[in-house]
C-alpha cells in the first residue's frame, strides 16, 4: 500500500539535448546516443505523436495517439494541423479554419485564439501541448529522463513569424532550444552522415501541409545549403483534400448544405479520404468509406490511382514549380545534381516519386524512414550545439528577401533571398524635417515588388534620435538574421553616438509579456491538473485500504482490542468523508491516518497468515 | 590589423577571431571582406579558393560551434560569422567585388558616372521591347524564341565587359586613377545587362511553370 512520491519537478536527470520534429500531422524526437541518432520509442511503441489535440468537455487536453483515436469518434471536440496556423493571421488561413471544429478569433496583435468552451487557446500554446506529449514519450522512452535542450526544425521556407511562433511554442512548453534549423536541411544531415556525401543533394520535403527543396553542396562535412524554395501551405493534407473534395461533390445531392460544411463531417471526410490515399500509395484502387451515424448515411466510393492522380496532379506540379525556383537561384545545372532524397510521408505518393525522377532526371533516395529522418538530422544538430562533434557544420539560408517599405510602398531589398545566415546588413537612415526625433518603418519578408504583396514582420519605430536640422543625423539601422532564421534590428545614430531605441511590434506574433502571462497561468494549470490526478490516486488508494479493511476486521475483530477497532472505525469515516471532497492535504491526511490506525490490524493478519503457512495451509483459507 | 593572436601568439588569418586556439575578436571597426577572408585585396580571385576560406574560416566561427559557450562568446560568433558571410558574398561576386574595390579605392559610387552613350541606351530599348513582345506573345511563339537569341548575345556581351572590367582593375590601380572612372561606367553598363537577362531568366521561370 506504499506511495512513491512523484517528485517530477526536482530529481529528474536530463536527457542530452535531443532534435524534435514537431510536424504538420506527426512529432517525434531524437537523440544522439552510441554514436549516432536514435528516436526515442517507448517499449512497444513507434514513439510517433500525433500533432492532434483533443479537448474533452472537462479535464486536461488529451494529445497525440489518444487525441487522434478520440477525434475520429468525436471530431467536434479536436483540432489537427494546427502548424498552418503557427505565426499567422485569420486573413491568411480562412481555407484551413473550416478544418477546426472550435471558432477561431484574433487578438491584439493578430495571433489567431480558438475559442474552446470560452478559453482561448493560440497555435502556440496548442503547439506547446504537443512539445509536452513528445517530452512525456521522451521519458517514458530513457527511463524518466527530462527533456530540457532540444534542436526544433521548422519548414525551410518558414517566414520570421513562423519561426518566433515555434521558437514561443518551445518556451511555453519549458524547452530551451538550442536551434531552429530547417527540415530539409536536417534531413541531409542524417542522410550525408551514413554516406560520407560528397556532392551536390537536392532535398525534396513533403510532409504533412508544407513542401520545401533545397539545393546544398556537401563537402568535408560542410552541408552547404545554396539555395530553398518551398510553399508553407502545400503538403499531403491537400492530397487528402483533393479527394474530400470528390467525394464532398458527389455527396451533395444526398446531404443538406449544413451538413457539408460542418466541422466534424468535414473532419470524418478528411480521415477517410487520408486511408484511401495512403491505400493507394499500395494498390492501383481503394474504396473510401464514410460512416455518418447522425445522419445514417454510409457512402462507399472507389477510387482508382490514376483518377487520383488526375485530381491531385495540379499540386505535383506546384512542388515541380518551386524545384526550378530553387535550382535557378542555385546556379547548377539541372545535370549537376548528384543526388536525390525524399523526406516526408507524402513522398511516399507514387506520382510525386515518379515526378521527381523525371524532373532531376535520377532515381530519388529513400532509404531512410521519410517520416523519421528529420527529427534524425536534427538530433545529430543538437550534438554539434551541445560541443559533441567539430566534424559537421551547417551552413543555411534565409528563405526570403528581407526589405524596407520605401515611400510610395515599393520595397528595398536589404538581404537578399538565399544568403548564407548569420547574415547582416546596415543601412543609413536621416530626418527629412528639422528636430524630427524619430522614424517609422516597415520591414517586410518576400520576393513581390510592392510591400502590400510581401508578409510585413512588424511595423518598427526608430526613436530617441537627437533634435538636428533635417538631414543631418545619420542613423545607421543594421539588420541580423541569426542562424535560426530569426531577424534582430538594432540602430545607432552616427554622428552623436546616440544609440537610437527600436521598439518591435511583431505582427500575428505573441509579445514577451503574453508568452509570460501564458507561462504563469499554464503553471496554474499544470497545478491543477497535477491536483486533480493526486486526488484521484488517493481516492482509488484509500478506496482499496478501505475493502482490505473490512475484509480484514470480519476475519480478524476477536483478535484486537477494542480500543484499536474504534480506532479504525473513526479513520475509516474520516477517509469516506474526505474523499468526497476536493483538498489533496485533507485526503492525504486521512490516508496517513488510515493507514496508521490499521497497523495493528495488519500485524495480526500477517501473523495469522504466517501461521496459516506453517500448518501448510493456503491463504485463502485462513 | 593584429598580425598575430594575443592570446597564443599565432599568425591570424582573419581579425574575426584565431584559427589556432579558436578564441574570437571583436574588431572595433568591420574589417574588409579582403581582410575578413585573410586576402590581399585584388580583382582576379579563385572561387575555389574563395569558397576553401569561407569553409575553413567557417569551422572556426560559426555559432553552431558556440552552443553551450557564454552569451558574449556565443554573440560574437553570429556577429563574426556574419561578417565572414556577407565579405564572402562580396567577393565571390564579380559585380560586388568590383563595386567594392572601386569605391574602396577612392572611385566614384554608383549614382555617378551614369550618363550612358546614345547608341547604348537605343540597344536598351530594344532589349526592352524584345522583352515586351515576349511577354505578350504566345508561349513557345516567335516572339520567344527571339529572346533566346537576345539571351545569348547579351551573355556574350557580359562577358567582354567583364573582360574590360579586369584589365582595368588588375593589376589594382592607384587611388583617384581615372581606371576607376571607366570600370564604374562599365559597372553601370552591366547593370542594364544583368536586369534584362534577370527579366529573360523570371520570363522563363513564369513560361515553365504557368500551366493552362
Amino acid at each position: 500500500m506504499g506511495f512513491i512520491p512523484l517528485d517530477v519537478l526536482n530529481k529528474r536527470e536530463d536527457l542530452p539535448a535531443v532534435g524534435i520534429d514537431l510536424g504538420t500531422t506527426n512529432s517525434l524526437v531524437a537523440v544522439w546516443e552510441g554514436g549516432r541518432p536514435e528516436i526515442l520509442r517507448p517499449e512497444g511503441g513507434d514513439g510517433h505523436v500525433p500533432s492532434v489535440v483533443y479537448f474533452p468537455e472537462r479535464g486536461a487536453p488529451l494529445v497525440g495517439k489518444e487525441a487522434r483515436e478520440r477525434a475520429v469518434f468525436d471530431p467536434r471536440r479536436a483540432i489537427f494541423s494546427v502548424k498552418r496556423f503557427m505565426g499567422r493571421g485569420i486573413a491568411d488561413v480562412l481555407h484551413d479554419l473550416g478544418t477546426v471544429p472550435f471558432p477561431a478569433r484574433e487578438s491584439e496583435h493578430g495571433v489567431i485564439q480558438f475559442d474552446v468552451d470560452g478559453r482561448l487557446w493560440t497555435p502556440q500554446e496548442i503547439s506547446a501541448l504537443i512539445l509536452s506529449r513528445v517530452g512525456e514519450v521522451a521519458a517514458l522512452a530513457s527511463g524518466g529522463k527530462a527533456l530540457a535542450r532540444a534542436v526544433i526544425t521548422v519548414p525551410a521556407y518558414f517566414d520570421d513569424a513562423q519561426r518566433q511562433a515555434t521558437r514561443d511554442a518551445a518556451r511555453l512548453a519549458g524547452i530551451d532550444v538550442l536551434r531552429i534549423v530547417n527540415e530539409p536541411t536536417a534531413a541531409s544531415l542524417a542522410y550525408g552522415l551514413d554516406t560520407k556525401r560528397q556532392g551536390n543533394v537536392a532535398v525534396f520535403d513533403l510532409g504533412g501541409g508544407t513542401f520545401d527543396v533545397s539545393i546544398l553542396s556537401i563537402e568535408d562535412g560542410v552541408f552547404r545549403v545554396l539555395s530553398t524554395h518551398g510553399d508553407t501551405h502545400l503538403g499531403g493534407d491537400d492530397f487528402d483534400r483533393a479527394l474530400a473534395r470528390v467525394a464532398s461533390l458527389e455527396l451533395a445531392v444526398r446531404l443538406d448544405s449544413e451538413t457539408l460544411e460542418d466541422a466534424a463531417f468535414q473532419q470524418a471526410l478528411r480521415l477517410a479520404a487520408e486511408r484511401c490515399k495512403i491505400q493507394l500509395s499500395f494498390d492501383r484502387e481503394a474504396e473510401m468509406h464514410l460512416q455518418l451515424p447522425e445522419s445514417g448515411v454510409q457512402w462507399r466510393r472507389r477510387f482508382t490511382r490514376e483518377e487520383f492522380e488526375g485530381v491531385s496532379a495540379e499540386l505535383v506540379e506546384r512542388t515541380i514549380d518551386s524545384c526550378r525556383r530553387a535550382l535557378a537561384d542555385s546556379k547548377l545545372a539541372r545535370e549537376a545534381i548528384d543526388e536525390v532524397v525524399l523526406v516526408g510521408g507524402a513522398t511516399r505518393t507514387p506520382s510525386v516519386r515518379r515526378r521527381v525522377e523525371e524532373f532531376f532526371g535520377r532515381p530519388p533516395h529513400a532509404e531512410l524512414n521519410p517520416d523519421e529522418v528529420v527529427a534524425l538530422g536534427a538530433a545529430v544538430q543538437a550534438h554539434v550545439l551541445s560541443g559533441g562533434t567539430r566534424d559537421v557544420l551547417l551552413m543555411d539560408v534565409t528563405p526570403l528577401s528581407l526589405g524596407l517599405e520605401t515611400v510610395g510602398g515599393a520595397v528595398a531589398k536589404i538581404i537578399q533571398r538565399n544568403s548564407t545566415i548569420p547574415c547582416l546588413a546596415t543601412e543609413g537612415f536621416t530626418t527629412y524635417v528639422d528636430n524630427q526625433t524619430g522614424i517609422d518603418f516597415n520591414v517586410v519578408q518576400g520576393e513581390r515588388e510592392l510591400a502590400k504583396d510581401c508578409r510585413s514582420l512588424g511595423r518598427f519605430k526608430l526613436s530617441g534620435i537627437p533634435p538636428m536640422p533635417a538631414g543631418l543625423p545619420r542613423v545607421a539601422v543594421r539588420f541580423h538574421i541569426d542562424a535560426n532564421g530569426i531577424l534582430t534590428v538594432t540602430a545607432k545614430e552616427q554622428s552623436t553616438g546616440a544609440s537610437a531605441h527600436i521598439e518591435v511590434q511583431p505582427e500575428h506574433g505573441l509579445t514577451d509579456e503574453e508568452v509570460d502571462q501564458m507561462l504563469a497561468s499554464a503553471y496554474e494549470h499544470a497545478q491543477e491538473d497535477f491536483d486533480a490526478r493526486r486526488l484521484a490516486e488517493l481516492r482509488t488508494e484509500i478506496d482499496i485500504m478501505a475493502r482490505a479493511t473490512e475484509k480484514g476486521l470480519k476475519s480478524a475483530r476477536a483478535e484486537l482490542d477494542r480500543e484499536t477497532v474504534l480506532d479504525i472505525d473513526e479513520a475509516m469515516a474520516r477517509a469516506r468523508a474526505a474523499g468526497s471532497a476536493n483538498d489533496v492535504a485533507a485526503l492525504q491526511r486521512s490516508r496517513d491516518e488510515l493507514e496508521r490506525a490499521t497497523l495493528p490490524l495488519a500485524a495480526v493478519l500477517m501473523d495469522s497468515v504466517a501461521k496459516a503457512a506453517l500448518s501448510g495451509k493456503t491463504l485463502g483459507e485462513v | 590589423m593584429a598580425d598575430y593572436c594575443p592570446r597564443c601568439g599565432a599568425k591570424l588569418e582573419t581579425p574575426l577571431g584565431c584559427n589556432a586556439c579558436g578564441v574570437l575578436f571583436s574588431p572595433e571597426s568591420a574589417p574588409t571582406p579582403f581582410e575578413a577572408l585573410g586576402m590581399e585585396p585584388v580583382y582576379r580571385v579563385d572561387p575555389a579558393e574563395l569558397k576553401r576560406r569561407l569553409l575553413r574560416l567557417s569551422r572556426m566561427l560559426h555559432p553552431d560551434y558556440f552552443g553551450s559557450g557564454g552569451e558574449e562568446e556565443r554573440r560574437l560568433a553570429e556577429r563574426n560569422s556574419a561578417e565572414l558571410n556577407r565579405a564572402f558574398a562580396i567577393l565571390a561576386d564579380d559585380w560586388r567585388r568590383a563595386d567594392w574595390l572601386v569605391g574602396w579605392l577612392g572611385g566614384p559610387d554608383e549614382a555617378r558616372e551614369r550618363a550612358m552613350p546614345q547608341a547604348f541606351l537605343a540597344e536598351v530599348l530594344e532589349w526592352n521591347e524584345a522583352l515586351e513582345a515576349a511577354r505578350s506573345g504566345a508561349p513557345g511563339g516567335e516572339e520567344r524564341r527571339a529572346l533566346d537569341s537576345l539571351d545569348g548575345e547579351l551573355g556574350a556581351q557580359r562577358e567582354t565587359a567583364f573582360g574590360e572590367l579586369a584589365s582595368l582593375l588588375d593589376p589594382l590601380p592607384s587611388r583617384g586613377d581615372a581606371a576607376l572612372v571607366k570600370a564604374r561606367r562599365r559597372l553601370n553598363a552591366l547593370r542594364y545587362l544583368d536586369r534584362t537577362l534577370s527579366e529573360i531568366e523570371a520570363l522563363r521561370l513564369e513560361e515553365a511553370t504557368s500551366r493552362p
